[in-house]
């Protein structure tokens, strides 16, 4: 499959292979294989896989961090290879780190400064992103003292200082609290919203189902499977119904109804849908953790 | 966020992304307590200073030169490598590299702004030390003078003459603008280790082997001189040691070139002159080590 390139196009990837040397008789190591895909402009795209199958690598080829061995990446149309491709790119490594003796304050304005950014315009946007994040109460503290899930929203924060077109954000909800990762989920939605192209990749399969209109699955370097997310998940041969205050004697006649009708219809299953754990958790706690601990 | 999508210049050399990068370094390696230096030099020039009184005027003056530049060497020296390696891999480890390359900022940015941030430290601090050490030397220097002129009106021959007389000749060894042009000279010294530092850092795998090979540059440096004499006139050596001392030749930066101290503590004038030819030897090497760490930075896998 190879791709073209569109004016609707944010991320192109054709046949890419990258093979790593590793230690001293540089032994081959195929990280990527053969990898085409595309994600269109204003799309939330998900990238996920296990372990190892070469996510994150070709996040990092699509930034420029790392070359590819062979085939080619672009973004709007620009090969990946380029520093003017990155112009429109905000990124949110896994796990990210950042200057400890800055604070978040002096951390988006550096990072401001370096997309070229400066005076209230870079004042403004970096107070704005503070508020998005849920940072401001922590913006003058040096982010050596910040929680797992504080760093994230830096990183988020730094990934959008310079308004993107496009967000590539590798394990974004990673080490964050589920109030921390609803957040990050929401102002994914939001960033669609506004055009935002995201390419995400997440162990949550959940939160990836929530917020990605396509989906790429990896295994071993590969893309094992990839489309658009309803295509993906739905069972063409089953339909839901769920009623809301069903009388038994109503489920009865259905039931009933169901094995009147046709021999090859069967039920499935009946019963109380459940919630998730991470909703009965939202539902029960108050903390935002925008707030000090008192 | 209410804010529409923009689409943003693209500037392939930025002044301001290279600034901010400079002055992130400088932050980062002053919030690592790097100029603790300063404080050990200023305890060392003060003693030096006000130790040995039974010295001729001018050994003490001498003295306390030696000492104080000695310090002063070391401590550039030991800033210019630790600095320049540490810097590189720590932003790999801690992954801020990948964030700030990924913002549009060209590797060779990265590479000028890290070394203009050690470079700034140096200068910084050397400039401080230089500061102390001239007032340590005028103190030192009014109060021999003082003493001189007390000891020639005891014997009642303070004529104008030799008063004069004594001024001119502990001046030579006192404060003159050749002890700048000799802190200068440190600065270049280092600035060209820290160029070379970064040079084997793009490459190297880790801190330690960056740090050590630096410092084994930094000595064989000092004796390049010999090395290139060995390597163009000597016709006994053999092959191999021609081409070992070769390739040392042309990688390592003859440092010696930077070496005006010993004329800065006997009161040699250092001309503008010799000045500018080190500032454009350093320059050279500065340029070129730079930009052959960009040559190994730019397809390094990160």
């Amino acid at each position: 499959m190879t791709p073209d390139i569109s004016p609707t196009t944010a991320v192109s990837v054709e046949n890419l292979t990258k093979i790593f040397k590793i230690g001293m008789t540089k032994k081959a190591l195929v990280a990527v294989r053969d990898l085409s895909f595309k994600v269109n402009q204003g799309e939330v795209y998900g990238l996920i896989g296990p372990n190892g199958c070469g996510k994150s690598t070709t996040m990092k080829i699509m930034l420029g961090l790392v070359k590819a061995t062979q085939g080619r990446t672009a973004i709007f149309g620009r090969n990946s290879e380029e520093v003017a491709s990155r112009n429109n790119v905000g990124f949110l490594p896994e796990n990210p780190y950042f200057y400890k003796h800055l604070s978040a304050r002096e951390t988006l304005h550096f990072y401001g400064k370096l997309c070229n950014m400066k005076g209230s315009e870079l004042h403004d946007r970096a107070e704005a992103m503070l508020t998005l994040t849920g940072l401001t109460h922590a913006a003058d503290r040096r982010v050596g003292g910040y929680s797992k899930g504080m760093l994230q929203r830096i990183g988020l924060a730094q990934a959008l200082i310079n308004e993107p077109r496009l967000l590539i954000l590798d394990e974004p909800t990673a080490g964050v609290d589920p109030v921390g990762s609803r957040r990050i989920r929401d102002l994914i939605l939001e960033l669609k919203q506004r055009g935002a192209t995201i390419v995400v990749t997440s162990h949550l399969l959940e939160q990836i189902q929530e917020v990605c209109d396509h989906v790429g699955i990896m295994s071993n370097g590969q893309m094992v499977k990839e489309g658009k997310l309803e295509d993906l998940i739905s069972v063409g041969n089953q339909t839901e119904i769920i009623l809301e205050d069903a009388s038994p004697e109503l489920l009865e006649q259905i039931r009933g109804l169901i094995n009147k009708n046709d021999q090859q219809t069967k039920l499935v299953s009946l019963g109380k849908p459940r919630t998730t754990l991470e909703k009965l958790f939202l539902e029960s706690t108050t903390q935002t953790g925008d707030q000090e601990p008192s | 966020m209410t804010e529409s999508i923009t689409t943003q210049k693209y500037k392939a050399f930025s002044v301001i992304r290279i600034w901010t990068l400079a002055a992130n370094t400088v932050t980062q390696l002053l919030r690592m307590r790097i100029l603790a230096f300063l404080t050990v030099f200023s305890l060392i020039a003060i003693a030096a200073g006000f130790s040995f009184p039974t010295m001729s005027p001018e050994q003490q003056l001498k003295l306390l030169k030696d000492v104080s530049f000695g310090s002063l060497q070391i401590f550039s020296i030991v800033i210019a490598i630790a600095a320049t390696s540490i810097l590189i891999p720590k932003d790999l480890e801690d992954r801020t590299l990948y964030t700030i390359l990924s913002k549009p900022v060209p590797r060779y940015e990265y590479l000028i702004g890290k070394l203009l941030g050690v470079l700034l430290l140096i200068g910084g601090g050397l400039l401080i030390m230089d500061l102390i050490l001239s007032a340590v030397i005028w103190i030192k220097q009014s109060l021999i003078i003082t003493g001189q002129i007390a000891a020639l009106k005891q014997e009642q021959s303070a004529t104008p003459e030799n008063v004069a007389a004594i001024k001119m000749i502990i001046g030579k060894y006192g404060l003159t603008w050749g002890v700048h042009a000799g802190v200068f000279a440190v600065f270049l010294k280092a600035s060209v280790i820290a160029a070379l530092s970064l040079l084997i850092s793009s490459f190297a795998s880790s801190t330690l082997f960056t740090i050590v090979v630096a410092f084994a540059f930094t000595i064989i440096g000092h004796g390049q001189q010999l090395l290139r004499d060995w390597f163009l006139h000597d016709t006994l050596s053999s092959g191999f040691g021609k081409i070992i001392s070769g390739l040392v030749v042309i990688i390592c930066p003859d440092l010696k070139l930077f070496d005006v101290v010993d004329k800065v503590i006997t009161g040699e004038i250092i001309s503008a002159v010799t000045l500018a030819s080190m500032g454009g030897m350093a320059t050279l090497y500065i340029v070129g080590y730079t930009a052959t760490a960009y040559l190994f930075f730019v397809d390094k896998e990160l």
